[in-house]
């Protein structure tokens, strides 16, 4: 299992951020999330593995600076 | 009491206005050649079209200066004010001052937002706005003493020179039994001898018992404060609630309070960690979306970039309260203690560091190769002692780096300092020269569009290779964002009113990565909304960081999320709140919309605020040099086959530069028409006599102005 914003999802093996995200509603605004602890944006979600037992932090970075 | 000399010059006793919803209905002009003392009542007509805070300070400006005015005439004036919902505590960000003055950078109206405690002491001591003008004959402090209600003019001797002391100094002299009642507004040795000095504004910091200091950083606003010899302005006040502000509806405003600073208390440690690690989380977020200033924003990333984000910086930053305001739940103005500088005359001694901040991180840092923290904090610490604005000293040292890298100035000019990227140990010496009116750092002071003159004048070096990479818009210096792939980014710098800040509209990631305003017109459109809304926080005397940095766990399923809706709602609600009005969120835009039009106009008064002025360097645009095309190479060709449609097979690289830069630059034109359009603007970039009227700004003068201008 892993932790989206405080729920419980199901993990699968080789699972990425990419892949996750497929699997979300009301993603499109999330270019950064903070997987277990580590700032990780979009252009690597692709190329990030998720570990089993990961804790995800979606952060709506919408109009920063 | 400090070992210092105040020689009182003039002081009058006052009867303190009571503040009624927000407002105390009074102004302080302060006069330094005549040392005269002028409280006047704030007419009904302009507290309703100018609100307050940014508003006042434009008005109160705009009747002090005449177009022929240079900043330093001793009729420029520096104005500050609060706002009417300023000084709220616990209101998250609730106790702004908002600073002007006409720019030595740019020749105009430059406005800053600053926290520490002086704008609500001012106004909880009798006045909305305080203006001063005229320029003393001797270093000259002034006390405006709400608790006295006394308000005197001192000549002063034996000084610190620098703000890091000079405000601890005069904090522990005026009430030393009670600092926390004491804010002190200061410049330091960098006013003296550059154009962008900045502002120290003070607060006590109970929990660590030692004075902190946030910069109203931008144009020069020091430069100006120090040119009429006021080494500080101070104001002491006692105790503060919420009643202080006198709201109309205080249950109202317990509840909005309560409401927005519970939410932050709840999703800041999910969301950013402000409270931890202030913006130093951007650093590592712009590195990864290419947005990150490498070289003089040659690039956007950098693989050691990682040594200068949160990582970092949440280890090293002291651990306590850090609110630049009470009570505000964001907490980010973090500081590092005991830290030891290697250079200049606190080196071997231990300093409290107020920052690092992203800004300076990014400028005085990844734009200059220097992937160090400690030369980072080094850089802020001697900014801020000396008042230099680390946005534009990191801007400008960039500049002369790449200048040196590519010979257009060489060890012949810089007094023999090698200044290759990277090379902390000169970039240090240049800004010891900065606060010394000594060396290169005289000539670097002055700011790029001067340096851009001088090189091109007197080194000999290529005026449109400066033109290209000297990254200032209307004279001031860029902050430190990468906005070559964003159009509307480029527009949020070059159709800012005061240069090249971001703190009118940010729309990178909206435009860039999101891809959510594909057209013209959806760009248009952000370039009016977000400028507007920006713009409301700085006439209320209010932080903008609570209202989108940290935004409500259920804003994503809004109709617009970028706008925050929940939070413009809360914003309403303060405002009503306070000042007994009613109005919705849509009269939040109306009323920054008419200050926003002024202030144009008020350029255009000045000789700017036209089209010819809304130019941003090339830099920001795309790559000027086949070095950086070719380092993003796969981005650019495949926009000029697939959005310009061209052939490129038997391109060179320097003739694929070439293209790219020609369509760029008609899409940045083509951007300015849109835009120009949705403001209600000609054309030339100037408000129509229809947009002034709707806007209840059609005063006699500004049509004036506007007739001069060709616009009847």
């Amino acid at each position: 299992m892993i932790e989206v914003d405080e729920k419980k999802m199901p993990w699968s093996k080789g699972m990425t951020i990419t892949s996750l995200f497929q699997t979300l509603n009301d993603v499109e605004y999330c270019s950064v999330v903070r997987l277990n602890g580590k700032l990780i944006s979009r252009p690597q979600f692709t190329d990030t593995p998720v570990p089993d037992n990961s804790i995800i932090q979606l952060l709506p970075l919408v109009a920063g600076g | 009491m400090g070992q210092i000399n105040l020689k009182e010059i003039k002081s009058v006793s006052y009867e303190k206005a009571e503040v009624k919803k927000g407002y105390t209905d009074q102004s302080l002009r302060i006069n330094l050649s005549s040392n005269d003392i002028i409280i006047d009542p704030i007419e009904e007509k302009i507290k309703d079209k100018f609100i307050g805070g940014k508003g006042y300070d434009l008005w109160l400006m705009w009747n002090a200066v005449s177009g022929d005015t240079k900043w330093n005439d001793p009729e420029n004036a520096v104005c500050i004010s609060s706002g009417p919902l300023g000084g709220t505590p616990g209101y998250p960000g609730g106790g702004k001052s908002i600073v002007t003055a006409i720019s030595p950078l740019t020749g105009a109206p430059i406005d800053s937002n600053v926290g520490g405690y002086f704008g609500p002491y001012k106004k909880f001591s009798g006045f909305d706005v305080i203006q001063l003008d005229g320029k003393a004959s001797e270093d000259t402090v002034i006390l405006i003493d709400g608790i006295e209600n006394t308000i005197t003019i001192y000549e002063a001797f034996d000084l610190p020179e620098d703000s890091y002391e000079l405000s601890d100094t005069l904090t522990r002299h005026f009430d030393e039994k009670k600092p926390v009642n004491v804010s002190v507004v200061t410049a330091g040795p960098g006013a003296d001898h550059t154009f962008f000095g900045c502002l120290n504004f003070s607060w006590w910091d109970a929990g660590r018992k030692m004075v902190r200091y946030k910069q109203a950083g931008r144009g020069g606003i020091g430069t100006v404060f120090a040119d009429k010899k006021i080494k500080a302005v101070v104001a002491r006040f006692g105790a503060i609630s919420m009643k202080a502000n006198s709201p109309a509806d205080l249950d109202a405003l317990k509840i909005v309070t309560k409401t927005h600073a519970k939410e932050i208390n709840e999703l800041d440690p999910k969301q950013n960690r402000m409270a931890l690690v202030g913006t130093t989380h951007l650093v590592p977020i712009m590195n990864d979306h290419d947005c990150l200033p490498v070289h003089n924003f040659k690039f956007g990333s950098h693989p050691e970039s990682k040594v200068i984000g949160e990582d970092v910086f949440e280890h090293i930053f002291d651990k306590g309260f850090d609110g630049c305001w009470r009570g505000c739940a964001v907490a980010c103005a973090h500081g590092v203690k005991d830290f030891s500088p290697f250079t200049g005359p606190y080196r071997g001694k231990k300093v409290f560091v107020d920052g690092p901040e992203y800004e300076t991180v990014a400028g005085c840092g990844s734009n200059l190769g220097i992937f160090d923290a400690q030369t980072i904090l080094e850089i802020n610490f001697y900014c801020d002692a000396y008042g230099l604005d680390t946005i534009s000293v990191g801007t400008s040292l960039g500049f002369i780096m790449e200048c040196f890298e590519n010979n257009q100035i060489t060890t012949e000019h810089t007094g023999g300092l090698d200044l290759s990227f990277g090379n902390r140990f000169n970039a240090l010496k240049i800004i010891h020269q900065m606060a010394k009116g000594e060396g290169f750092g005289t000539i670097v002071g002055k700011g790029i569009r001067n340096m851009k003159k001088i090189f091109a004048q007197e080194y000999g070096a290529d005026p449109n290779f400066l033109q290209d990479i000297g990254m200032e818009s209307k004279g001031l210096e860029f902050s430190e964002y990468i906005t070559k792939e964003s159009l509307a980014q480029q527009g949020g710098y070059g159709l800012s009113l005061k240069g090249a800040q971001h703190d009118e509209a940010w729309l990178i990631f909206l435009d860039m990565v999101h891809n959510f305003m594909p057209t013209f017109e959806n760009k248009a459109e952000a370039l009016h909304w977000f400028p507007m809304f920006r713009t409301w926080f700085s006439l209320c005397g209010l932080c903008k960081l609570p209202w989108n940095d940290i935004v409500p766990e259920d804003n994503k399923n809004t109709k617009e999320p970028a706008k925050v809706i929940k939070h413009v709602g809360w914003y309403t609600d303060f405002f009503n709140a306070v000042t007994g009005k009613n109005i919705g969120p849509d009269d939040l835009i109306t009323m920054s919309e008419a200050v926003y039009n002024f202030q144009r106009i008020f350029n255009l008064k000045m000789g700017y605020g036209t089209r010819e002025h809304d130019t941003v360097p090339y830099r920001s645009m795309g790559p000027v040099t086949v070095e950086e095309y070719k380092s993003r190479y796969k981005r650019y060709d495949d926009q000029l086959i697939e959005k310009y449609e061209l052939d490129i097979s038997n391109m060179t690289t320097q003739e694929k530069v070439a293209a790219l830069r020609k369509n760029r630059e008609e899409q940045y034109e083509l951007l300015k028409d849109a835009v120009y359009e949705r403001r209600g603007w000609t054309q030339d970039g100037i408000p129509t006599l229809k947009t002034v009227k709707r806007l209840g700004i059609d005063f006699p003068e500004v049509l004036e102005v506007l007739k001069k201008n060709g616009v009847k």
